[in-house]
Formats: structure tokens, sequence, C-alpha cells
């Protein structure tokens, strides 16, 4: 095997066929992939379906728990399951800078074929591209999914008393990259929380009928999702402060460069929107996967309120506004 | 902790609400303290008689329009990279800001910190790293141990651009102005960390206003909010109190003065919205000029016509003649996405606080 991607890897031919045979088939291996056809062919059972597409072009690509790979898989679950789906088969584009090691091709794809396996999910069509050198940076992944919605499942309109559960800490994706993209020198716990959410739907069961809405903070972070909801059902939240787990290490770093983490990507947590009365017993459910151990209800909808607020530890309220400008770092 | 915290913080505040009768202001002067206020929505939970009021402490905000336009200037010679903190880059200049610079190709570096750009310089010798250096006395000393050890490690590619300003001279002038409309100050903690008390006592025992040195945490807040009120209503007498003292000392920070005193000087300096006040700058002397981005490079920061004036009240915000809110601009024109004026680009600045947090409309 070369050691570096070169044009010739992306030309059809015979080292293509190595590089998918060498990396992708190696650690995708399935037989609808395999199959060798066009196009995967594959049975599903009636019902409604979700499909979704992403790209990922994450830098850096190997971060502090994960990697674009990891990420990409991840990005598209969870969009799935915030859709009530249980996902089951996603493809997988690839655009590769000339140059790139091939060393590290074969991390991510690995890594990709782990947490397809924790998610339940299968690579069944994929895509390989490469471009000259400088025309990108590194490598992009694309990928696409297609999962089973739940029967019970139905997004519906929010309303005045509806309860709002976050799965886990707040920002550690986004801290993550961050440190490690402008190489802050900064020593601590910063690991991404990226994870596969797909068992939130097997786990609530017939019990996510009372879930109106599910949304992946990603990019705009919890902040930003809220604001969004808010803003899509024309009502106003109210969040206690004191609910919203920021780890000790985030927070020490957001207070020092002047950014909130309220704002900073989760790529393993889930916001529901939960009939007003039916959050504890939702929470509990929930809580019982490893990923989600520390849920919460972190607050209401409440038509008290034009927008989302916060609710402080001492009792004074704030608005949570929607980010307009990216978070930068401050002089003093 | 955060228990006896929250009860302490109860009972204060039900007393100054109490102890308040008549409608009050408050200024605080520091930018953080806008932010932290509007953060911990203290506004919410005092009596509405109470007013808290910005003031020109956002070391962003009052950043001339000739200060970037030197800055973009640089930009085009050959060679230049210009290195800024990442809140620096939306200010507008009279044409432009640095943001769009970046857009055009030109080398514009996003820092974190004064070390930042040290190894920026080494890392990248043949080029001229110039540093946007702007801020108060709390960032100054950094800027004077870059200088420092620039010359210690023999780096002759890395040039400060300075717009640094002192406190106490501003305070001054705002207390000076006839139109004083605040009776109380809130007054910063990160500086008299580094200068002691002594600029701050002016202030009570000149113009008779209380006043008191202040931290960062809620707790902080609340307690010399309680003290102002206490100095209005006449409880205890007026005289500057200091409850930040876990950090500030009346001495100051003697290492961070001495390094102070050593690369820098007093000048006159321009204030954005506000105009020239008297001895309110520090500039490179002559012993470390040869860091000094004006003399390597041969230019000035020209009086540029403040654009943003006929535009927006950011001037008057800054010293307290106005909310936020009462500029025809703020969230309509003039938003976080687009400033118009300085006071909504950084984090810190009273109209970007206002916006985010909601002001007193939550």
């Amino acid at each position: 095997m070369n050691q570096r991607i070169m044009l010739r890897h992306g030309d059809g031919g015979l080292l293509t066929n190595n590089l998918i045979r060498d990396i992708f088939y190696k650690y995708f291996d399935n037989e609808i992939l395999t199959g060798y056809q066009d196009s995967a062919i594959f049975q599903m059972k009636a019902g409604r379906l979700a499909f979704t597409t992403d790209s990922f072009v994450v830098k850096p690509i190997f971060f502090p728990g994960g990697d674009i790979g990891k990420l990409a898989v991840c990005g598209t679950v969870n969009d799935l399951t915030s859709a009530g789906a249980v996902p089951l088969y996603l493809s997988a584009g690839f655009v590769i800078e000339e140059g790139f090691e091939i060393e590290k091709l074969d991390l991510i794809a690995s890594s990709m074929s782990s947490i397809c396996k924790k998610a339940g999910v299968k690579i069944v069509a994929g895509d390989t591209k490469v471009v000259e050198k400088g025309s990108a940076d590194g490598i992009y992944i694309n990928t696409s999914g297609i999962g089973k919605v739940h029967k019970f499942f139905n997004p519906r309109k929010i309303t005045s008393g509806d309860e709002i559960i976050l799965t886990g800490t707040v920002g550690e994706h986004g801290t993550a990259i961050l440190l490690k993209r402008y190489e802050l020198g900064l020593k601590g716990d910063f690991t991404s929380d990226c994870n596969p959410l797909s068992e939130i739907v097997s786990v609530l069961g017939d019990g996510i009928k009372h879930v109106k809405l599910m949304r992946d903070p990603t990019r705009g972070g919890v902040a930003n999702a809220l604001c969004e909801i808010s803003d899509s059902y024309n009502i106003g939240a109210i969040i206690e402060e004191e609910k919203l787990q920021i780890r000790p290490a985030v927070k020490s770093v957001h207070e020092l460069l002047g950014t909130d983490p309220l704002y900073f990507a989760c790529e393993g947590r889930m916001i529901l929107v939960v009939e007003k009365g039916f959050g504890t017993k939702i929470l509990n459910c929930i809580n019982m996967l490893d990923d989600c151990q520390n849920s919460q209800i972190i607050g209401k909808f409440d038509d008290l309120y034009s927008k989302v607020c916060v609710r402080t530890w001492l009792g004074g309220e704030r608005i949570l506004a929607i980010l307009e400008n990216q978070m930068i770092s401050r002089i003093c | 902790m955060i228990e006896e915290d929250k009860l302490l913080i109860g009972k204060t505040v039900e007393k100054i609400n109490k102890t308040i009768t008549e409608d009050i202001r408050i200024m605080e002067i520091c930018g953080t303290h806008t932010h932290q206020i509007a953060r911990f929505g203290i506004k919410k939970i005092l009596s509405p008689k109470i007013r808290l009021v910005s003031g020109p402490g956002c070391p962003v905000c009052v950043t001339e329009a000739g200060y970037i336009d030197a800055l973009i200037k640089l930009l085009n010679y050959e060679n230049v990279v210009v290195a800024s903190f990442g809140d620096l880059l939306r200010v507008s200049g009279s044409c432009g800001n640095l943001e769009e610079q970046i857009t055009l190709g030109k080398k514009v570096v996003t820092v974190y910190s004064p070390e930042d750009v040290l190894n920026l310089a080494q890392r990248r010798k043949g080029e001229n790293i110039v540093f946007a250096a702007v801020g108060f006395e709390t960032t100054a000393p950094l800027y004077a141990a870059l200088i420092k050890m620039a010359r210690k490690q023999k780096i002759n590619n890395l040039f400060l651009l300075t717009s640094l300003k002192r406190m106490e001279p501003v305070i001054r002038f705002i207390l000076e102005k006839g139109s004083v409309n605040f009776d109380a100050m809130l007054c910063p903690g990160h500086v008299a960390a580094i200068t002691g008390t002594a600029p701050f006592l002016p202030i009570t025992t000149v113009y008779n206003m209380p006043a008191v040195i202040c931290g960062f945490e809620a707790m902080d807040i609340i307690a010399s909010i309680s003290i102002l009120c206490r100095q209005l209503t006449g409880e205890v007498p007026v005289q500057l109190m200091n409850t930040y003292k876990r950090c500030v000392c009346d001495a100051g920070n003697t290492l961070a003065l001495h390094l102070i005193n050593e690369v820098f000087q007093i000048s006159d300096a321009n204030w954005r919205g506000i105009g020239i006040i008297i001895d309110s700058a520090f500039t490179i002397n002559s012993d470390f000029e040869e860091y000094d981005a004006l003399k390597k490079f041969n230019i000035e920061i020209q009086s540029s016509p403040n654009v943003f004036l006929n535009q927006c009240d950011c001037g008057k915000v800054l010293i307290g003649e106005k909310t936020p809110d009462m500029c025809v601009n703020f969230g309509r024109k003039c938003s976080p996405e687009h400033p118009i004026g300085p006071c909504m680009v950084s984090s810190e600045g009273a109209c970007a606080a206002y916006y985010r947090y909601g002001g007193n409309k939550v």
C-alpha cells in the first residue's frame, strides 16, 4: 500500500479498487456494501422513514475524544435519532486531498467502523474522490443516513408547560475543538462528547409518544437550539442555570476566553421537549443509557416569556439570545 | 457554598431594595462588570429604582477609528502580519475593519494571549508581526513583559501598535463634565489590582461621590451595590471602599507597575466617542522604541472622523448619558451581527451586553 493518497487513488483504476478494498471494505464490511453494485439494495419494513445528509469539514481532523470519521457517523446517526428514527443505513463519501497519509485514513475508517457497531448502523454505500493538493484541507466526509421512525413519534406544537430535557453536560465538543485548533496549551480534561445517541429511541419505546420534539445541539450549541425551537413555535422558555451541567474544566476555559459554553457544539447530547407532566418519566428512562446518565430537566416552555430566558443561580434572569456571530476572544 | 451565597445575596438584596426609596443611578466603569451584571441577571433582582449604567471601561469600545485605519494601512506593507484579539476584528475604522481585510487575503491572525504573539514572531521569522496592543492598566503589564521578553530573546520582527488607556484620567474627565447624571461609581477591580486604590480615591475625596472597588463575582457586585446604597442614603460616610481585597491591595501590584513604568510613558489619547483626554494613554518610551510599530513603519494614528458618531449614541453611552436602548439604532440597524458603533462589537460593550442579555426587559 502507498503511504500517501495520490491523485490516481481517485481515478477509478486499480489504486482506487485497492483503497476501497484495503480500507473501506476492511472496516465497513457487510453484505449490502460488498455486493459490488452501483446502489445498495435493502429491504425495509413498512412505515415512516427518515433520511438525512451532512458534510463534515472539521479541523483538526483528530481531536480528544474523536476524529472526523467518528463525528461523521455520530452526526448523521444523531440527526436521525432527533427525528425519532432508529438509524439503519449510512452512505459515506470521502473527498481526500492528494498527499493525505493513508495511515490516517485507516484510523478514520477504523473509528467509523467502531462507532457504526455501537450505533447499530451499517455503511452500505460510499464514494471516494481525490483532489489536487491545495484544493482541500486533508479530508472531508459526507454521510447520509436512513432510519425507521418510531410509530409513536409525532412531533407537534409546543405549548406552555412542556418540559425540556438535556441529556448531559454542555459544550464539550466545541471546547475540545477550540483548544486543539488554536493550540492554546491549556491543561485539563477537554474531551469531546462525540457519541451516537441512537439508543434513545429504543429505550423510550412507546413512551416516545410523550416527546414532542428532539434536537441535537450541534453548531450554536444548546443556546441556539433552544432559541430556534422557541422562534419556530413562537413561545418563550425559562431555563434553570443550576440544572445546566458544565464541567469545571470547560467552565474555566470559557471564563478565561470570555466565551459562553452554552453556544459551543455538543456532538453527543440531545434536547427533548416532553409533554407537560411527563418529564420525570422520560428522564428516568433516558438516564439508564450510558451516554445519558447526566440527563436533567433543565426548564420548560412558558408563555409568560417571549424569548428563552435563563434564571441565574442567584434568582436573576437574562435572555438567552441566538448567536449572531462567531464567539470571539476578548481583550480583558 | 452556592446555597450560602444565595441566602446571603437574597438577604442583602432585600435590604438594598428596602433602603432605596428614591431613584439612584450607579455607573459601572468596567466592561467586565457590565457583562457580569447582565450575565447574572442582577438588574432583575434589584429594585427598579436602582439603575445601573455603563461607563467607558471597555477597551474595544474606546479604541478610535484612526487606530483601526493604521492597522489596515500596515497590512498593505510587504510582509506585515497583524496579530489581534478577536473582539477588535469587527471594530470599524473610517473604511472597514480587520475582519474584512482577512476576506481580502490580508494577513491578520487572531491571538488569545501575548504569549501567542511571541510564538508567532518566532515561527514566522521572515515576516514583521504587528500586535494590536489594546487595553487598560490590566493588560499593559503583559504587553510590557512581552516587549522585554522579545528583547531578551533577541526577537526583532515583533512590533506593538499600542492603544493603551489609563483609567484615572477618564474618570476625572467624566466627573468634571457639566452634566454628571449618576450618583455612585462601581470601580474596576482588575485595574485596581494593578494600580492600587489611589487612582480611585479622588472620586470620594474630591467629588464626594460614593465609590467601591469591586470584584467580578455576583457576591462582589451585590455587596458593593449595598455599600454604595448605604453611602448614598447617609447610613455610612462617603469613602472609597474595597470589596475586592482578595486581589486588590492599596499599593497595587508593584511588579506590574514597575513593568509599565519601565516600558511605557504617559501621553494624551483620543477616546472613541469622547475625544482627546490629557495623559490618558500609555505609549512605548524611547528605551524600547525599536518595538514601536509607529516608529518602525513611520506612520501616525490620524484622528479619523468618527464615522459612527453621526449614526449612533455610543459616545453618550460610554459616559453614562444614555442607556443603549435610548439609541435609535439599537436592535434595529445596530446589532452584534451588524454593529454600527463599537459598544455593540465587544461582548463587554454596553450595547452588546444589553442586546444579548435583554437589558431591563427580560
